[in-house]
């Protein structure tokens, strides 16, 4: 008996082995291990055995039947991982197809720069004030110390909507409503649109600028200086050299225009800097004591800085743009870049 | 203005070369917009003399010279005819390139060797035009440079000057600013001093001032008997050194003058001058005027004018007339020197429209003390250039002395300024570099500074501080961080609305453009608005550049529609485009419009990107109507809500709609008017928003509120009901949501069928409706139970029919 019942083993262990799916396998445990299996048609001869015979076949056939199922366990085990591992194969795809992608916007470089103007002079303290783009006459020139008749409106061809309002042509008419809104201590940056009278290749007739000052006891030049450099570097990097030198506004006193080195060639010389090295970026200086009249500060007291820059320009020069008019034309070519 | 390096260094001792000399007076505030080397890479052009000039054999116009350049000897060809044997000439000899790049190479013509060529004074670019080869003087040295030989190597510096400048309106000025910055003075070259005869001026003509604000100052001098002819070489290369072309002897030397000194000098032909007398006055109201361009003004009774004793005779300050001009048959000279008021002269140039060397430096304020100097330096040299008689003693007619202005600066006051730590008798050495007079008070913490007449910018303390921070130099004051108290003002709640905003419709997909303010008023005829819209009503703006951006829009969306076409044109079709810009409202009885800011959005094209697996369905209006939804959403608005036809011109009226937030009218949306996108060539369909955000921004909720989450599961109930097709969405849904049901969660409307197996006029709506408690499990009899109410309130409500 404890032969058929090894013999009974390797035949069942062959059948697994060759088993090709589980339900060849599930025959074949129905086969060897079922209630009318092999096993206990063998096991039916036990009752011929002798007392002392049948421990012994007993615990052979036990071990038989633990290595059959093991045996059959194994093989399960195998099988459904070869299933697996083939319909994984099956199922691979190019993964470099390319994705699906969802759509997602931009903002207009001109927004970008202005939000990134805002977010360096935040953090030093400024905050964000507005006015109209049509503005009178009195915000625009006069307050700004710019009477009617002085040789400075030509600095800016205006267009007027009658003789009192005017498209504004810059963003300091906001100085003058902020600082009749509120006393000193102030530290304000103005974004906005402003319009001038031109229009060619470097020139639009309408642009964005934004406007910023500080007035409070003890604002030094030398302050105008500490604010502008530490923006100029935040802006273009920390080596980019800056230099301030003599100009001319009438609402300020003594006035500075700032030039950066020129971003384009390092300072060499090239055509986006005229040779010189050099690029103007900003107007600044001391607020005119003019202007403090006009909005009733103390100008014994007080004193502050103001300045002022061109958004495009400032985007140009970062984004390496080279033509103005683009930033108008809304091109989505151009806007998909930013 | 126009200096050159030469010039300057005749007036002032410095030691600075070209590079360095342009640094400093931009450092200055004297910005050199402009540097030109006058005869830079000419040095192969040399002085060379004809030694034999033989006819050409085989053309009569050419001679064949044979040219020594003082090492060798080589053929030339030439064309001109001006030139023999024994000239000195300007050899440019093989490899030289003259203005306009033009190379000198070594050819054959017509059968004849030729090794350079011979200039003309217009091939060295010194001259606009001139006839034959340019002849050197005799003295020169052969082989070397011409423009070194001739000594017109020299700088030209174009300087940006700032309006306050006027003082540097002359190469003396920019020269007084050389001085101070190399600690230097300022010498104006000595000329003859002139020769008067015995005749006094008086006698012969005299200066009426009638207008003495107009004109506080009027000298005048009588040259009679001179030859007008052309200037001597060097006067003429002077001019031209600055950009200024020669016209006679008498007009050069007042433009000279003008150059030298910056005050601007007029030479009157004496004998057209009808009672041989001037009379200083303001115009004749609408007196015809022709000016010396050959040009008719009109003028008015503000306009100062120079008259005979008959009628104008020149536009005071600006151009002289037609009838009194200096021409080459004028004999007898009336040379005017005068100062005349910035506002006068500013009104009438603006007014008409010219702008003079003149009018520039009477509008910014010319040196009412430099008008005798300038009257003698301009006579003297006339005399010299021109010959003549100078009748005896100028005529002074000086009726309004303008007061000399005294200006007090603190120590204390200009470093607490700067930034600095100035002594007084550092600012004294300063302000004393530039010849402003200075006197100290009060125990040496203020100076007093008598300011020259030429210095109309310098009226307060401040700006002679500026003056001390220029010449003390900015570089100098020290970076520092402002010690000022702090500022707390947070964004104001429409700023973080506005870019909030921005935010989300890129995140949506949409790109932010920028267009003009302005627009053409034709635009509103191309959106169709109706005669009596009162988008119609526009800020015009009186003096736009054209036609087409003449008026201040009302609306985003003619301008988006112009950037939608040009993209389409481009091949960029599949577009999300948003403008986030103000509009402007006229509003009555004020100057200033109503400013607010508008949204617009623009869809069309694919809904998807191009891609393999993607589909190439076309965006309608529920993607337009889905994306205002999220938005809105996004911003914490109260729930949209829309009512058919937008009765928008430009919209289709089928699909188009007035959307509300709250109580809120935001704005519209729909599907752009086929017509209107027609006029605009798009033939595709593009999908419109205009929003007004104030609206959008008053319909915001506060915070969100957080809402408990069930732990129970939901459950629920699809039901697909028949209503008559006028029967909207809104109203189904409505009518659900009035149904007093305790455990509705959520409603989706999942299908909308017509067409076959549905009766004509009818449409079904498929719901699914999902129910959940927070508080247990709900049964099937109570999910049932709710269900039912609601189907019953649809039946009852709408005539619906279960499906």
């Amino acid at each position: 008996m404890k032969d058929k019942l090894e013999a009974m083993l390797i035949a069942a262990q062959q059948a697994v082995a060759t088993a090709a799916d589980e339900a060849a396998l599930q025959d074949v445990r129905v086969q060897f291990l079922g209630k009318k299996g092999e096993l206990t048609a063998i096991m039916k001869g036990m009752g011929a055995l002798s007392a002392e015979e049948r421990p012994v076949i007993g615990a052979v056939a036990n071990k038989v039947k633990d290595e059959l199922s093991e045996a059959i366990e194994q093989r399960l085990v195998l099988l459904k991982q070869e299933a697996v591992s083939q319909r994984l194969a099956n199922e691979k795809i190019d993964v470099t197809l390319p994705g699906r992608r969802g759509q997602f916007g931009s903002k207009h470089p001109v927004t970008l720069v202005t939000e990134e103007l805002i977010e360096i002079f935040s953090s030093l303290g400024f905050c964000v004030a507005e006015g109209p783009e049509v503005e009178q006459d009195f915000y625009n020139f006069e307050a700004l110390n710019i009477p009617k008749d002085h040789p400075a409106r030509d600095m800016q061809d205006t267009f007027y909507i009658n003789d009192e309002v005017v498209l504004r042509t810059h963003t300091s008419p906001v100085q003058i409503r902020s600082m009749l809104k509120q006393a000193p201590p102030v530290r304000v940056i103005a974004p906005g649109t402003v319009y001038r009278r031109d229009s060619d290749i470097t020139h639009s007739p309408m642009f964005h600028q934004i406007e910023g000052f500080m007035v409070d006891e003890n604002i030094t030049f030398g302050d105008l200086k500490g604010i502008l450099t530490t923006f100029i570097h935040e802006c273009f990097g920390k080596n980019v050299g800056v230099r301030f030198r003599p100009s001319f506004f009438p609402f300020t006193e003594p006035s500075a225009e700032v030039d950066i080195q020129c971003v384009i060639c390092g300072g060499k010389g090239c055509r986006v800097c005229k040779n010189s090295g050099w690029l103007e970026i900003l107007g600044s200086g001391m607020i005119d004591p003019e202007v403090f009249k006009s909005v009733n500060y103390d100008s014994e007291r007080y004193s502050g800085f103001a300045f002022g820059m061109g958004l495009e320009r400032i985007a140009m020069l970062k984004y390496g743009v080279n033509d103005l008019r683009l930033f108008f034309e809304n091109d989505v070519r151009f806007l998909r870049q930013f | 203005m126009n200096v050159t390096y030469k010039w300057l260094k005749e007036l002032v001792d410095f030691d600075l070369d070209g590079d360095q000399l342009s640094h400093r007076l931009t450092m200055a505030g004297l910005e050199v917009d402009f540097m030109e080397q006058l005869g830079e890479g000419l040095d192969t052009v040399i002085v060379a003399r004809l030694e034999q000039v033989e006819a050409h054999p085989d053309a009569d116009k050419l001679t064949m010279c044979q040219v020594n350049t003082g090492t060798e000897v080589i053929p030339v060809v030439c064309g001109a005819k001006n030139h023999k044997q024994g000239d000195l000439i300007a050899l440019a000899q093989v490899g030289s390139v003259l203005p306009g790049d033009f190379k000198i190479k070594k050819s054959k013509i017509r059968g004849a060797v030729s090794q350079g060529m011979l200039c003309s004074e217009k091939e060295l670019g010194l001259a606009e035009e001139s006839e034959g080869i340019m002849i050197l003087p005799n003295d020169l040295q052969l082989g070397t440079p011409v423009f070194e030989a001739l000594g017109l190597k020299d700088i030209r510096y174009e300087i940006g000057l700032t309006p306050n400048r006027a003082d540097c309106l002359s190469v003396v000025g920019v020269a007084r600013e050389v001085a101070a910055m190399v600690g230097e003075t300022m010498k104006l070259p000595e000329l003859a001093t002139v020769e008067e005869s015995a005749v006094d001026t008086q006698t012969l003509t005299s200066v009426t001032i009638d207008d003495v604000d107009g004109c506080p100052r009027y000298m005048a001098r009588l040259i009679q008997g001179v030859k007008i002819g052309p200037s001597p070489e060097w006067l003429v290369r002077r001019l031209e050194s600055v950009g200024q072309r020669s016209i006679n002897n008498v007009v050069d030397v007042t433009n000279y003058l003008l150059m030298e000194l910056g005050h601007p000098l007029h030479a009157f032909d004496f004998s057209t001058l009808r009672d041989k007398r001037i009379v200083v006055k303001r115009a004749k109201a609408d007196e015809k005027f022709v000016t010396l361009d050959g040009q008719e003004r009109v003028l008015k009774e503000s306009d100062l004018v120079i008259c005979d004793g008959e009628g104008s005779i020149a536009l005071a300050g600006i151009m002289g007339g037609e009838n009194s001009e200096v021409q080459d048959t004028t004999v007898d000279v009336l040379l005017e020197s005068a100062y005349f008021d910035p506002i006068s002269i500013r009104r009438t140039s603006k007014r008409l429209g010219i702008h003079t060397e003149a009018s520039h430096r009477f509008e910014r304020g010319a040196d009412i003390d430099i008008v005798p100097l300038a009257l003698e330096r301009a006579t003297a040299l006339i005399q010299q250039v021109a010959g003549g008689q100078v009748a005896k003693e100028a005529i002074d007619n000086y009726p309004k002395v303008l007061e000399k202005k005294c200006v007090e600066i603190a120590v204390e006051k200009t470093n607490r300024l700067l930034g600095l730590d100035l002594t007084l008798d550092q600012i004294d050495r300063l302000l004393r570099s530039i010849e402003l007079k200075t006197t100290s008070l009060n125990d040496g913490t203020t100076l007093s500074v008598e300011i020259p007449r030429s210095r109309h910018d310098l009226e307060r303390e401040v700006d002679l501080i500026e003056e001390v921070a220029r010449l003390n130099g900015y570089d100098n004051i020290p970076v520092t961080m402002p010690s000022s108290r702090v500022v707390h003002r947070r964004k104001e709640q429409h700023q973080s609305f506005v870019s909030r905003l921005r935010d989300v419709l890129v995140a949506e997909g949409c790109r932010e453009i920028i267009n003009y303010s302005f627009l053409s008023p034709q635009a509103w005829d191309k959106i169709q608005l109706a005669k009596d819209d009162v988008r119609r009503s526009n800020v015009r703006i009186l003096n736009p550049l054209t036609e087409e951006q003449s008026v201040m829009r009302t609306s985003l969306v003619p301008a988006m529609l112009d950037t939608v076409a040009r993209n389409i044109a481009y091949r960029s079709e599949d577009l999300r485009l948003f403008e986030l810009r103000p509009v402007f409202a006229v509003e009555k009885e004020q100057d200033q419009p109503r400013e607010t800011m508008n949204l617009c959005i623009a869809l069309t094209g694919r809904r998807e990107i191009e891609g393999w697996s993607q589909s190439n369905d076309s965006i309608d209006f529920f993607d337009l109507k889905g994306m205002v939804e999220l938005v809105c959403n996004q911003l914490n608005m109260q729930p949209l809500r829309v009512e058919a036809d937008a009765r928008e011109s430009y919209l289709h009226p089928g699909k188009s709609c007035r959307v509300y937030s709250g109580s809120e009218l935001i704005g519209v949306m729909g599907e752009l008017h086929p017509l209107v996108q027609e006029t605009y060539d798009i033939d595709q369909p593009v999908f419109l928003v205009e929003f007004d955000v104030a609206k959008m921004l008053l319909s915001q909720t506060g915070p969100v509120k957080f809402q408990p989450i069930s732990r129970f599961p939901d459950v629920y109930r699809d039901s697909a009901i028949l209503v008559e097709n006028s029967v909207s969405a809104d109203q189904v849904l409505e009518v659900i949501s009035s149904v007093k049901v305790k455990n509705l969660d959520d409603v989706i409307l999942f299908d909308l069928y017509s067409g076959k197996g549905i009766p004509e006029g009818k449409k079904s709506l498929a719901f699914r409706i999902r129910y959940r408690s927070s508080e247990k499990t709900l049964t099937d009899e109570e999910i049932n139970k709710m269900h039912a109410k609601i189907v019953k309130s649809l039946e009852k409500n709408l005539g619906a029919e279960l499906r």
